[in-house]
């Protein structure tokens, strides 16, 4: 196994104008020299094999996307080394770009007034893919999706769902090394969710594809990842395999509760009632932080019916932001 | 073999233009109206001067001159500016420079088959009509081709240009008025919006020593031009050849070193 990415000590500092207040300050702005520095991505170190798929996670501003950026070769790290498939890929762009694949949300490479179909011809010729190769690609790929309906469809009348799907088919047309998928599943439903986690699941068993999966979607992660990555604010605060994290978390998920009556009596004498969970209250809901390992939430919820009356519940998946939280106090690896 | 991935980009900018139907048609009608006040404009000028040629150009000269030069126009801008504008400010740039193709030329054969469209059904009409409608004014021979290999390098060295002064959106973030100020200077001094022959003597001089009169002017003269004067033909040719040698180098290094700023400092 060769290692696919390889970052040593990266570091990527911006120099941004100190903005000052109001009209006469920005007047002053134009001819201001006073320049701070920002540290995005702070001393990060990376080891990623080849057919790994890495869960790269944090919460927004925390230097994902210039990481990603960094390994894409659009930006030049401050110091540190970047090796992409042997590649320094600042250097080597456009060499990079024919063994890199990439989705980012939001937007589409793909022609946006022609048919898929012919966005993967365009990208055939200009990622120069042999016939064969190309034909096979789409071959597995109807094994994979029912694509059949999507081929002759504009990308402008697609939805979201069908539009991130053609765009990740895209990304793993030319048979790349690596794949960045950046917030892939960002405003996808449920059930498109878990078609496009299918899919990418797919394509790296059978391709062997490296993929680099950046969300805040804990449940992306889940599904996908067998390692994460987490940094916050330009800093590694974890890199381990996802089962290891679990251990650590338990499976905690938050039960949200709003029941008749004042809710922060209620909450006091059901943390009473349940002294291995916190619970906390405001004046809208009553929160159970419940751990799975212990008792389902099904059971607490029936317990706590049997006493007040429940008139909304809401349960919550642990979020990026709770784990984060979480590492910060009581520390991991 | 190499030039198919460029040829695909063409093909697909074909097929994109072909899908605005209504767009094209009301830039048809947009024209049209434009042309309407030329017409009277130089009426005007022409009534008010009381001679029949003024600098000259008689009033079909001109006439002919300025149709072509507005279908010339409409052909050869490509919004290169504009596209590049919100490329870089939507962030949809990073997604362009991924693909194994410089940037450049990517987004240069991206704008091809637009060229080509727009040829066949602005260009190409209007002229059709203006050589039908003024029957002889117009010479048809050898001047045709000249004329081609002229378009071709003014197509270049427009587009270079478009794509230096699109650059400088890396560092503004901004491009109304850059490109309103690009537009406006282009059009006068390339003579596209009023002939050359009319500017007074010094700024001729001026002019004949900057690119823009090579992107109109130049293609222009050598279709309009009766007398094959060789000597002439490859002066104006050649300035066009030097020019587009310039602006493309031009161009491409300021891009280069832009983007090693901005790869640098972030955008």
């Amino acid at each position: 196994m060769s290692a696919m990415i390889e970052m040593k000590n990266v570091t990527k500092e911006f120099k941004v104008l100190n903005r000052r207040e109001g009209l006469k300050g920005s007047l002053k702005d134009l001819f201001s020299r006073d320049y701070k520095i920002v540290r995005a991505v702070d001393d990060i170190s990376m080891h990623i094999e080849q057919g790994e798929m890495v869960g790269y996670l944090g919460p927004n501003g925390a230097g994902k996307s210039t990481t990603i950026k960094m390994m894409t070769g659009v930006l030049e790290p401050t110091s540190g080394e970047i090796l992409v498939g042997g590649n320094v890929p600042y250097q080597n762009r456009t060499k990079n770009a024919q063994e890199i694949g990439v989705v980012f949300g939001q937007r589409s490479q793909l022609w946006w007034a022609l048919p898929l179909i012919e966005s993967f011809r365009i990208l055939k010729d200009i990622y120069q893919i042999p016939n064969e190769k190309y034909e096979n690609m789409l071959a597995l790929y109807r094994s994979l999706v029912d694509i059949d309906p999507l081929l002759h469809k504009p990308i402008r009348q697609m939805s979201l769902g069908q539009r991130t799907l053609s765009d990740i088919l895209a990304a793993f047309l030319h048979d790349p090394k690596i794949v960045f998928l950046d917030e892939p599943t960002i405003g996808l439903d449920v059930s498109m969710k878990s078609k496009i986690r299918t899919l990418i699941h797919a394509l790296n068993q059978e391709k062997k594809t490296t993929v680099i999966l950046t969300t805040h979607d804990m449940g992306d992660v889940d599904a996908l990842c067998q390692r994460i990555v987490i940094i916050d604010k330009g800093k590694m605060l974890y890199d381990n395999d996802m089962a290891h994290l679990k251990s650590f978390f338990g499976s905690y998920r938050t039960l949200k509760i709003r029941t008749d009556g004042a809710m922060k009596q209620q909450a006091q004498t059901i943390q009473q009632e349940f002294s291995a969970f916190s619970v906390t209250a405001d004046e809208e809901r009553i929160s159970i932080l419940v751990d799975e390992d212990q008792s389902k939430v099904i059971d607490v919820l029936a317990q706590i019916q049997k006493t007040y009356a429940i008139r909304d519940m809401q349960l919550e998946e642990i979020s990026t932001e709770n784990v984060i939280q979480k590492i910060y106090e009581e520390g991991v690896q | 073999m190499s030039l198919k991935k460029y040829l695909t980009l063409t093909r697909a900018g074909i097929m994109e233009s072909l899908q605005f139907r209504l767009a094209t048609a009301v830039m048809v009608i947009g024209n049209l109206l434009y042309l309407i006040i030329v017409y009277y404009l130089w009426k005007a000028i022409y009534a008010s001067a009381g001679t029949d040629v003024v600098n000259g150009m008689t009033f079909t000269d001109t006439l002919i001159y300025l149709v072509l030069a507005t279908a010339l126009f409409n052909f050869m801008e490509m919004y290169t500016v504009w596209e590049m504008g919100r490329n870089i400010q939507t962030g949809k740039i990073v997604l362009d420079l991924l693909k194994p193709m410089e940037y450049q030329r990517y987004l240069f054969w991206s704008f091809s088959g637009t060229f080509i469209t727009q040829f066949f059904f602005t260009f190409l009409p209007t002229f059709l009509v203006v050589a039908f409608v003024t029957q002889g004014t117009i010479p048809l021979g050898l001047n045709l081709l000249y004329f081609m290999i002229s378009v071709v390098m003014a197509i270049v060295i427009n587009y270079s240009m478009d794509f230096l002064v699109g650059t400088i959106c890396l560092y503004t973030e901004s491009i109304w008025g850059i490109n309103i100020m690009k537009q406006v200077v282009v059009l006068l001094l390339s003579g596209a919006t009023i002939p050359i022959a009319f500017f007074p003597e010094p700024l001729k001089t001026v002019m004949f020593y900057l690119p823009f009169q090579s992107i109109y002017h130049a293609p222009l003269t050598i279709l309009l031009s009766r007398a094959s004067d060789s000597q002439q033909l490859l002066t104006t040719l050649g300035t066009q050849l030097f020019w587009c040698v310039v602006m493309m180098l031009l161009s491409k290094l300021f891009w280069k070193l832009s983007l090693r700023q901005i790869t640098v400092n972030g955008g």
